[in-house]
């Protein structure tokens, strides 16, 4: 059978997603496991105009950058075909009835931003050393405004 | 607490008992803090689990950094993959799990070099295969296998803000003062690995079986089969190729489409069109190298052949000439080679023959004009000594498999030495992307060469 790959992005027009990557697992508690969603993981912070990056995630800390992929990567979402839509398009084509399935693209993955490194923890004074971070933006912002 | 650590811990705990070191370090965490409402985070990293407290302290910082308005959209607030990808210098975004978080097993994740993007723009591309195949990736031109890369870090999918939006969401966004006016960005998914491209020869040997199980013969018409009957959506369907490979191992094969069925001609009705041709050539007086296609076609439909079949013949065993195109007329030169070697396959069909026995048997069956040359069936016959004699058979290239692994161990089975000279015709068509031939002698034959000056011999690995 032929799966078509589908793109309605039209000339360079994909939006692009991000991907936070870490190394290891973000283990939900089972208190927790049933309403994930909207919960907040952490904090991606950028200390500075590098592309160096921190996420703060409790009292642990994790570094890393933002790394361009070597290639980009397609995010592709299956979609089925309705029984209706088999039915109309069995009489003139018999080859549509066997693919139920295509490939849509819809989005496209450029850069990452990878934390390679082991936690920090931040359990003494989890309070200063994220305070740095966050403050400075604001005392920017006042000066500018 | 205990059967909580045994569940979450069972995959490392290998990892977790070899370094012992660390087990008081876990102790404390598990033991010391409570399971609470607001402790909902683990960290397995590596083999060390954290605990990860979500402390109110964090939370209330992170309401603070968002009063600059960062975004680009229309909303006025940068969200989603934006938000990540353009966090400002100095500043940070919350990320949370998105209101639809989940597996979303239906979004896949393709690694694809960036050549292939405009292929993608255009939907020039498509997967093939039969359920029961490892799927293949088609380019216009070339195929690729597709390979899952599992990962074992967490790989955070976060969509732009305009996918998998939530009205909800939307509408906190623009309600100003509003503390989700923010930039922020929601993890959809976590991928469990991505799929990868590697270029792969097509499969066309399936193509060869197909096609032969119901060769185009003389009595077609008079009993109607409709199994083994392939159109081009069938194969396309059937076959792991890309269009422009099928299309080259559909001329490779010499088939031919008929009613819209793509057919390989039975080699016997071959020879008897190939003969009718030649026969009308001498009565008629023409000339070999100048043949009016219409003439040709005509007086072969009047001998019964079909149009489709004359001209097939055409192409088979001849070639259109340069500048043929006199008045709307084309002109075809029968192909000495082929024609040639079509003569000595039916002689050698039925077997072992002396070579001296062949080459006047050939020399004679050629059309008048033809000269044969026993370079002609380079990757057609082989010649075996045996005593004085020496005898040559059919051994042809195109009834080999046409993937390299099969294709040797065939070779071999065939002969277990090969001289470069013999060896040559029969390995040059493999292409396998990313080996040379050289790199292929090497992975599948092992070289031997008695002296320094002396021709390298091939044997199995």
């Amino acid at each position: 059978m032929e799966i078509k790959l589908k793109c309605s992005c039209g000339q360079q027009n994909c939006p692009e997603w991000a991907i936070i990557e870490l190394q290891g697992v973000v283990e939900v508690q089972p208190a927790f496991q049933d309403r994930l969603q909207n919960l907040q993981i952490g904090l991606l912070c950028r200390p500075s105009s590098q592309e160096s990056y921190t996420f703060t995630v409790g009292y642990h800390e994790l570094s890393g950058s933002k790394i361009p992929l070597k290639k980009p990567l397609l995010v592709l979402k299956k979609i089925m075909k309705s029984d209706m839509e088999i039915d109309q398009n069995d009489d003139d084509d018999d080859l549509n009835s066997s693919s139920r399935v295509d490939l849509e693209v819809i989005g496209i993955i450029r850069q990452r931003i990878l934390f390679k490194t082991r936690p920090k923890a931040l359990i003494s004074k989890p309070q200063p050393t994220v305070k740095e971070k966050v403050s400075a933006p604001r005392s920017i912002v006042e000066k500018l405004t | 607490m205990a059967d909580f650590l045994k569940g979450s811990l069972s995959h490392h705990s290998a990892f977790i008992y070899a370094f012992g070191l660390l087990m008081p370090l876990l102790k404390y965490y598990f033991t010391v803090t409570p399971v609470s409402e607001n402790t909902p985070f683990l960290i397995l990293a590596d083999f060390i689990q954290i605990r990860l407290q979500i402390l109110s302290q964090v939370l209330k910082i992170e309401a603070k950094p968002n009063k600059p308005k960062m975004g680009k959209t229309e909303s006025g607030c940068t969200k989603g993959a934006e938000a990540v990808l353009g966090v400002l210098p100095n500043s940070s975004i919350p990320i949370a799990y998105h209101p639809l978080f989940g597996p979303h097993s239906d979004l896949l994740l393709l690694e694809l070099d960036e050549k292939l993007l405009p292929d993608v723009i255009n939907q020039r591309i498509s997967l093939r295969g039969q359920p029961e195949e490892d799927a293949v990736l088609c380019t216009q031109s070339k195929t690729y296998a597709i390979k899952f890369v599992g990962t074992s870090n967490s790989v955070f999918l976060v969509p732009p803000s305009d996918q998998f939006a939530v009205d909800e969401n939307q509408q906190d966004c623009n309600e100003k003062g509003s503390d989700s006016n923010a930039p922020h960005a929601s993890v959809l998914k976590v991928a469990p690995g991505t799929m990868e491209l590697v270029e792969v020869a097509p499969r066309i040997d399936k193509l060869k079986m197909l096609l032969s199980e119901n060769p185009y013969k003389f009595d077609e018409d008079s009993e109607m089969y409709d199994t083994g009957l392939y159109r081009w959506d069938d194969l396309i369907d059937r076959v792991q190729a890309s269009d422009e490979e099928m299309r080259s191992a559909l001329r490779v094969l010499s088939a031919v489409e008929i009613n819209g069925y793509w057919r390989i001609v039975d080699e016997k009705y071959m020879d008897g069109i190939l003969n009718m041709l030649l026969n009308n050539t001498l009565l008629n007086d023409w000339s070999l190298n100048a043949l009016d296609e219409d003439e040709v076609v005509g007086s072969l439909v009047k001998d019964g052949y079909s149009n489709a079949i004359a001209h097939h013949c055409l192409d088979v065993y001849g070639s259109k000439t340069n500048g043929s195109e006199e008045g709307g007329k084309s002109f075809w030169e029968l192909d000495k080679r082929r024609v040639c070697v079509h003569f000595a396959r039916r002689i050698l069909a039925c077997g072992k023959m002396k070579i001296e026995n062949f080459m006047e048997e050939w020399t004679r069956k050629v059309p008048g004009g033809m000269v044969v040359s026993f370079d002609m069936l380079e990757g057609e016959v082989l010649v075996e000594k045996l005593g004085i004699q020496s005898f040559v058979y059919a051994f042809s290239v195109s009834s080999l498999p046409s993937d390299p692994a099969n294709r040797f161990s065939r070779l071999f089975q065939e002969r277990s030495k090969w001289d470069w000279k013999d060896l040559q015709p029969y390995i040059r068509d493999l292409s396998v992307p990313g080996l040379t031939s050289d790199g292929l002698l090497l992975k599948y034959t092992r070289r031997t060469q008695p002296t320094a000056d002396s021709e390298p011999v091939f044997t199995a690995r």
